[in-house]
């Protein structure tokens, strides 16, 4: 499903290049749950970042569901984001606006389906992840366990193959981020493969697989 | 338009209207600008259509067809100017229906030097404006009589002391409102049988405009022949003629002129004039007016742009985050652009709306002060809002662009 082959990245400091990630190659395959861990700033969020075709590698190659992102264009990206892929971040990024349907909504309406059927489906995500009597809370006037549903049931909406978490509990309590991880098992079960970064051990044990960042490299041997 | 656009937009315009809501008084602010400006083009287009109009009403109580012809008197060729008479005579009436196709109607003109001719009824004396003139004077000036009747050929023919009165005459005469009808004038040792009284005439604004300080409400119309009889001549001072179309008063002032340079065998050079130079005249006023207007509306417009422009692009940073969450949920770059054009224009279009209603009612003030009924016009209206959009989507277009040029990755980062 990713194909991930020798993959750099660096940002400029001043005048230097500070390399973030290092001929990262890595494969993850369909249906699998795969945990990203590492120390701060070692570049969990970049590597991501470029899986989730939000940001673009240096150099190396990267393909996603059979298709190359290296050489894709920005309106290509932004189909692939929007059909394959589905982003769950640690601050929630609903829009404080609009409420839970409508946020969910929104991948749909870049999709194309029409008004009607976007409620239908939009309704039936936010029921299955326990919402059922918040559809028309604005973000504010929900918990974050609360949320981070409503951001899952987004990023499920229209049916993707990969889900993207950056630091999915990263704001929310401990009972509550079981919940979530336990969300996550069920969307693997359902045949969803899903790539986590994050910080604590305990989160990603619920993880089939680990791989460890550190200094933009792939150590697969706990430190 | 698809599903995906019309939903869009839907939700574009809530969206607009929530983040229009969130940075009240810069909206309140460019809205203003647009409202001012939008209302600066409604004034603009209300006052000079309907300026237009009461110049042309005014123009046409002389007859947008009329043209005039008279001797051309301050010739420098001495051999001719020693030469008497108008250059037109009675003669000359019979044969220029026959000759002059392009013209409808012709009425001889006859006046005299004298500056004031008083008339008087019983003890009261007034100054007259004394024309003597044919069957078809009326006709020709769009003249309508109020009581009583035209001039009949028998009248004419006949030389009969009959009088066609302006409705000051007969105010000043016999009394507002009061019959003059079969009433004598004294005009001399002429006694005149009133027969007519001619309905108000309306020149307010050409006389402010001071291209005519005659009063044509003080006329005192009588049969052409009399006149003559009276001062003793054949001479006809001015020959007025309808042009059969206002396109065709060029030509038929070519035929009166070339028959008339024929029938007195060159040996008088006249002067033509028509309505054109007026309406030219009229035409450049109101280009004048409109165009100080539109620049003020301009001014206003580009304002309201500037600051359309600044709530925009503050909305574009304020929502970076947002335009990453979009962006990473699939939206496209024209997607983006689309949002926040449609915003623009949504704050521009509420500013039209709202100065184009605003310009009506100043219209309506302009009209209940000025006294004159201006009259709204939808043209204008129809142009403001259309305007409102563009400069909606003219000042939406810079921070749109920006937004929609936001990489995901960068804005998803943006605090
Ligand atoms: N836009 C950027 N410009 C400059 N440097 C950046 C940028 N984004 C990330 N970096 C740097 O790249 C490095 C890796 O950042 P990244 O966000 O990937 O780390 P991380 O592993 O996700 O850390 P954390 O656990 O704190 O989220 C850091 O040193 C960071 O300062
Ligand atoms: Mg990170």
């Amino acid at each position: 499903m990713i194909q991930l082959h020798a993959v750099s990245k660096s940002y400029q400091r001043g005048d230097l290049p500070v390399p973030v990630l290092k001929k990262i190659s890595l494969h993850i395959k369909k249906g699998e749950f795969v945990a990203i861990m590492g120390p701060s700033g070692s570049g969990k969020s970049t590597l991501l970042n470029i899986l989730g075709c939000l940001d673009a590698a240096d150099s190396g190659m990267y393909k996603l569901a059979g298709k190359t992102i290296q050489t894709a264009n920005e309106d290509e990206l932004a189909k692939i984001r929007n059909r394959k892929i589905g982003f769950v971040f640690q601050s929630f990024n609903l829009i404080p606006r609009i409420d839970a349907e409508h946020n969910v909504e929104l991948p749909m309406v870049y999709a194309g389906v029409p008004p009607a059927i976007r409620k239908k489906r939009a309704l039936a995500a936010l029921n299955i992840l326990g919402l059922a009597d918040r559809v028309s809370h604005v973000p504010a006037h929900l918990s974050g366990g609360q949320q981070q549903r409503v951001a899952i049931a987004r990023a499920i909406v229209n049916d993707p193959e990969i889900i993207i978490a950056d630091e999915p509990t990263g704001a929310l309590d401990s009972q509550t981020s079981h919940e979530i991880m336990r969300i996550f098992l069920q969307l693997q079960a359902s045949g969803k493969t899903i790539v986590m970064v994050t910080h604590e051990e305990e989160i990603g044990a619920y993880a089939q697989r680990i791989i460890r960042v550190r200094d933009g490299e792939i150590f697969n041997v706990p430190l | 338009m698809n599903a995906f656009q019309s939903s869009l937009i839907h939700d574009v315009f809530l969206q607009a209207i929530a983040s229009l809501k969130e940075n009240r008084l810069r909206t309140i602010l460019s809205i203003m600008g647009i409202t001012i400006g939008i209302c600066a083009v409604m004034v603009v287009g209300t006052v000079s259509q309907g300026v237009k109009k009461y110049i042309y009403q005014e123009l046409d109580t002389y007859g947008l067809e009329s043209l005039w012809v008279y001797r051309k008197w301050e010739n420098q060729d001495p051999f001719r100017s020693v030469r008497e008479g108008s250059g037109i005579d009675n003669d000359d009436l019979k044969y220029i229906r026959s000759c002059c196709s392009s013209v409808k109607n012709v009425t001889p003109v006859v006046f005299s030097d004298e500056n004031d001719i008083t008339m008087r009824s019983k003890g009261t004396y007034t100054n007259v404006n004394l024309e003597g003139v044919g069957v078809h004077y009326a006709d020709i000036n769009n003249d309508t009589i109020t009581q009583g009747r035209d001039f009949r050929l028998e009248d004419i023919q006949r030389r009969k002391a009959v009088a066609i009165i302006g409705t000051k005459i007969r105010d000043e005469l016999f009394g507002p409102h009061s019959n003059p009808l079969r009433k004598s004038l004294r005009w001399g040792n002429v006694r005149l049988t009133i027969i007519g009284v001619l309905d108000v005439k309306n020149r307010d604004i050409l006389s402010q405009l001071g291209t005519d300080d005659y009063d044509v409400n003080k006329r005192v119309l009588i049969p052409y022949t009399l006149y003559q009889q009276q001062l003793g001549s054949k001479d006809i001072h001015t020959l007025q003629a309808e042009a059969v179309s206002i396109n065709e008063t060029e030509k038929a002032l070519d035929q009166l002129t070339e028959y008339l340079n024929r029938r007195h065998s060159f040996h008088y050079e006249y002067v033509t004039e028509s309505m054109e130079g007026w309406i030219t005249t009229a035409e450049d006023l109101l280009r004048n007016i409109s165009f100080v207007g539109l620049i003020a509306a301009l001014i206003s417009l580009f304002v309201g742009g500037m600051g359309i422009m600044n709530i925009m692009s503050t909305s574009v940073v304020e929502r970076t985050r947002e335009i990453g969450i979009r962006k990473a949920l699939g939206a496209y770059r024209r997607d983006i652009l689309l949002q926040f054009l449609l915003e623009s224009t949504v704050v521009s279009v509420i500013g039209g709306v709202l100065g184009m209603v605003l310009g009506i009612f100043v219209g309506f003030g302009i009209s209940y002060l000025s006294g004159y009924d201006l009259g709204i016009s939808w043209f204008t209206a129809a142009l403001a809002v259309l305007v409102s959009i563009a400069v909606g989507m003219i000042s939406g277009y810079y921070p749109a662009y920006r937004a929609a040029s936001l990489k995901p990755v960068d804005a998803l980062r943006y605090e």
